[in-house]
């Protein structure tokens, strides 16, 4: 009678849904009316039960097996940073190096071009400047035109001592 | 954060995410290792395989599934491959054999939840050697549902089987646990 049961309840898999909470409304009110007048899935429940409560006990792998991964996660996380900032400094050498080059390249062109220090206007100036100086050479210095305040204090100091 | 979060973090340079994943899923992904092996020292090495391979290649989690899916996905197939290399299947006892310990001696916590401290130790002594009497296939698919918290829909896409042989799988798993105990009893 027991193994009739067994062979023709078909509640098999529905109570495997019932009892991992994924039978939904309708099929859990079936599997809840069906248990009532069925020992044989009451005692699958049971041993569902039985074996569900030894496996929760916690069991955890040793400390030295967790830290192991973690300081492979950091090794490579830095491994990773380090790759990353030698790319970014060789971006940013290169880029340098490519405008110092390209100042350089500007530096040795020839005196025709047309750039604003070498200008006729330039040249006008320096003229202006020779002049003046030219000048002032020939015009002969008189005592106020060079107005030492610290002589007399100099004169001063020497004769102090 | 959620776990893809901490994944993005770890991907974006964080290991201290990496760390709180490991906290989060170490004795889910342990224990169902351990169960599956019935060894410590296979189910440790395997479970820091399983890790490091998010270590290596961050990449590897595409976030197109749950990240516990993808997690047992990797413990799972990594078990199967050291059952190859070993030439077995896993059909190991889950007590001790000889000097080496069983799963049930593996017990980290000292004060066992409620459920598992209503159930003695013969009781638990006699459940582990009815899980330990299952097929290789109603064991794995078994202790997947119990130790990863997925649907079987999602259980069903890590082993690749349709969700009906899921099911029966476990429904005879089930039905085997229930004519052993009995047996026990009598």
């Amino acid at each position: 009678m027991y193994e009739d049961i067994v062979m023709n309840c078909g509640y098999g898999e529905k109570l495997i849904l019932y009892f991992y909470g994924e039978a939904d409304g309708a099929l859990g009110a079936a599997v809840e009316a069906h248990i009532g007048n069925c020992p044989v899935c009451r005692d699958e429940l049971a041993a569902l039960k039985a074996a569900a409560a030894l496996l929760s006990a916690v069991r955890e792998p040793h400390p030295a097996v967790v830290e192991g991964v973690m300081r492979a996660a950091r090794a490579a996380v830095s491994r990773e940073r380090s790759f990353g900032l030698n790319w970014r400094e060789a971006l940013l050498s290169g880029a340098l190096a490519s405008v110092l080059a390209g100042a350089f390249a500007l530096s040795g062109r020839p005196a025709g071009a047309e750039l604003a220090w070498n200008s006729g206007l330039d040249a006008g100036l320096d003229r202006v400047e020779y002049s003046l100086y030219q000048e002032q050479a020939e015009t002969p210095a008189s005592s106020g035109d060079w107005d030492y305040h610290y002589s007399g204090l100099e004169d001063e100091n020497f004769s102090a001592k | 954060m959620t776990d893809d979060e901490l994944v993005a973090a770890f991907q974006a340079g964080d290991s201290g995410a990496l760390g709180e994943l490991l906290e989060r899923h170490k004795a889910a992904v342990y224990g169902y290792l351990l169960r599956l092996t019935g060894r410590r020292d296979a189910a440790e090495d395997i479970f820091q395989e399983v890790f490091l391979k998010l270590v290596r290649d961050p990449s590897a989690y595409g976030q197109r599934e749950k990240f516990r899916s993808w997690l047992f996905t990797v413990a799972r197939n990594a078990a199967m491959d050291h059952f190859r290399r070993q030439g077995s299947r896993g059909e190991v006892p889950l007590q001790g054999e000889g000097d080496l310990p069983g799963p049930v001696d593996h017990v980290v916590s000292p004060e066992p939840g409620p459920e598992a401290a209503a159930v003695n130790k013969e009781t638990g002594e006699r459940i582990a050697a009815a899980l330990g009497r299952l097929s290789q296939d109603q064991r794995e698919v078994f202790y997947l549902r119990h130790y990863s918290g997925l649907s079987f829909k999602e259980i069903a896409g890590i082993l690749g089987l349709p969700i009906g042989t899921v099911l029966a799988r476990m429904s005879r798993a089930a039905a085997q646990l229930r004519k052993d105990l009995e047996k026990d009893t009598q």
